[in-house]
């Protein structure tokens, strides 16, 4: 059972993440603290898994709670901030946290950022030191990213998206149920990618090879790009190569 | 003003004086020390410049509002009186003074430059006094030009505001409507509308006064209250855009299309049962920007012709385009086919030119 505790200063807040949480037999609450001392001697006292964190409490700002707990000896919770503010997101993102909520928010998005903290949590509790193995080596490729798009933060792991069109100077990031537009050039973006998984494919666009269903040929002796949801993505002749080498593999 | 004005402008005029003074006396072959009569006009309108200066500090808004009465019972007196002072301070400094004459006692040489120069000092007394006056008015036409200006830009911006404003309210309200209905029916989708509908609030706190933004971003704003009427109309409306990549920087005035969308909803798609079909598109011909909502709702014959029909929304935005562009944009609405109604707006076409942003960010977690 993962253990969790719930932090906001607002008892309807809190209130509501209990009932959210009825939903997720995994996760267990802990506790609840509706101050920031209150929520460290609690993180001290039942070292949980996971923290659901508001940014701005009475006494101290969520930020100065996970600076104070990562001071302790514990290992720091898996963190999902939940918040009325878009503005303290970087913040987070930078000091890996899993999630973002802006409230109000939804079952399902409450359900995105619990199954990736989840996640996080079993791959932790497998190998504990694969985190910090991974940091040291210092891959160079991004796993995720953040931006804002419809009234939302998202910290979206790279391994949900489809694909990525080029328009002009914008990108379209594709996932299975929503795209978003993003002010960002194709080739900077090429360049975090990790080049195993994404594929470029044309001059404006990249695959995710984990949703590529084949590559066939079309009427005019051009290749395309089928991906599992049915959409089609033509290719360049200049890059049929390599997408060759990597489905062949 | 500074005093150095009043005092430099008041030496140099005495300096002409003397200068004056001595080429006349050259003329007439009488010899005279130019150094003496620099010393003795500039030390004059020395003192006239302090006075001057004294008068526009402690009397200028007498001199502004000044009547004839004032003028013949305060400034007249008090021109006869400054005139005399000045010359008691100025023979005080030059007591050799005047030239070529035994040695006087001080009231009689008064007496002395008094009788000559009086007259020259109370012209120049009201000299200034006019010009003060004049000063003063211009200051003050100045003044309420600039009053003027910024009032009329005050009420443009507060125009637009109203106008803005008069967009969001009532598409607010019947949201609110539409969960609080489904509050009780359906708890899910009722929490699902309250999120799409703080996004959007989101959204419009987030643009704050902005006139102008990116097409990308009023899209943005589209797609979002586009998925909430689908929400509403449940699948009876089919939504299509479709945008022009190099038009996602294209500049367009802030909520130009929120109301153009939900009037093709209001007086057309809403009524109809299914098969309806909202399009929406932007393309360009180079120099000017065209967008149009095309919607295949009931036409326009059940509506009558003229503006008042259209309502708030569309008047509101043709009213803005005309704020923002004068004669340099078109607005029309027509039925293009049967029961097919289009609204095409064309404005001058403008990039933004702000940088790629860095609001993105990558990580490794």
């Amino acid at each position: 059972m993962i253990q969790a505790v719930l932090a906001d200063d607002e008892v309807l807040a809190r209130q509501k993440l209990r009932q959210l949480l009825r939903e997720i037999p995994e996760i267990e609450v802990a506790g609840e603290g509706a101050t920031a001392a209150e929520t460290i001697d609690l993180v001290r006292a039942t070292n949980p898994d996971l923290l659901f964190l508001d940014v701005r409490m009475p006494d101290m700002d969520g930020f100065d709670i996970v600076g104070e707990l990562s001071n302790g000896s514990q290992s720091l919770p898996c963190i999902i901030f939940t918040t009325a503010y878009d503005r303290y997101a970087l913040r987070a993102f930078e000091i890996n946290a899993v999630d973002y909520l802006l409230k109000p928010f939804t079952l399902e998005r409450f359900r995105a950022a619990t199954e990736r903290a989840l996640q996080q949590i079993k791959a932790k509790q497998q190998n504990p030191h694969a985190h910090a193995a991974k940091s040291q080596n210092g891959s160079p490729y991004t796993t995720r990213i953040v931006f804002k798009s419809k009234g939302r933060i998202l910290f979206l792991p790279v391994s949900e998206i489809c694909w990525i069109g080029a328009e002009e100077n914008y990108v379209r990031i594709c996932t299975q149920s929503e795209t978003h537009l993003l002010r960002e050039t194709m080739a900077h973006l090429e360049e975090k990618l990790d080049p195993s998984t994404f594929l470029r494919v044309h001059r404006s666009s990249i695959v995710n090879l984990q949703y590529v269903k084949e590559v066939r040929p079309e009427v005019d002796g051009e290749y395309g790009v089928l991906l599992n949801n049915g959409q089609k993505i033509s290719m360049s002749r200049s890059y049929r190569s390599r997408i060759k080498y990597w489905l062949d593999r | 003003m500074h005093p150095a004005i009043f005092i430099g402008a008041a030496v140099s005029l005495g300096c002409l004086f003397a200068l004056q003074e001595w080429i006349s006396s050259r003329f007439w072959n009488y010899q005279i020390h130019l150094g003496l009569l620099l010393q003795a006009w500039g030390v004059q309108y020395f003192i006239w410049g302090v006075i001057c200066w004294v008068i526009w500090w402690k009397l200028s808004p007498q001199i502004n509002n000044a009547t004839l009465r004032t003028m013949l019972t305060f400034f007249l007196p008090l021109s006869i009186a400054v005139g005399v002072f000045e010359e008691m301070i100025w023979i005080l400094i030059f007591p050799t003074l005047p030239h070529g004459r035994p040695p006087m006692p001080y009231w009689r040489r008064l007496a002395f430059v008094l009788d000559g120069e009086m007259i020259d000092n109370i012209v120049l007394f009201w000299c200034a006094f006019f010009l003060f006056r004049g000063l003063g008015y211009y200051q003050r036409f100045r003044e309420k030009e600039r009053a003027e200006s910024q009032l009329q830009s005050q009420l443009v911006q507060a125009q637009m505001r109203a106008l803005r404003m008069q967009l969001n309210p009532h598409f607010l309200f019947n949201t609110m409507n539409g969960i609080s209905s489904l509050m009780r029916s359906d708890v899910q989708a009722a929490d699902l509308m309250l999120e799409q509908l703080s996004r959007l609030l989101r959204i419009t706190l987030h643009r704050g006064e902005a006139q102008f933004i990116t097409l990308s971003d009023e899209m943005e704003f589209i797609e979002m209250y586009l998925a909430m009427q689908d929400r509403r109309f449940a699948g009876r409306v089919r939504q299509q855009m479709s945008i022009d990549p190099h038009l996602h920087d294209a500049i367009v005035p802030t909520m130009i299309l929120q109301p153009i969308v939900e009037n093709a909803y209001a007086h057309g798609l809403s009524k109809l049962n299914s098969e309806g079909l909202l399009h929406i598109e932007a393309t360009s011909d180079g120099s000017r920007l065209c967008l149009s909502v095309t919607n295949n709702g009931l036409g326009l014959h059940l509506t009558p012709p003229n503006g008042k029909s259209k309502g708030v929304g569309l008047t509101n935005v043709q009213d803005r385009l005309r704020m923002h562009y004068g004669d340099n944009h078109s607005f029309s609405i027509t039925e293009i086919k049967n029961n097919t109604v289009q609204v095409i707006v064309k404005l001058p076409l403008q990039l933004s030119e702000r940088p790629i942003e860095k609001s993105t960010r990558y990580g490794v977690s």
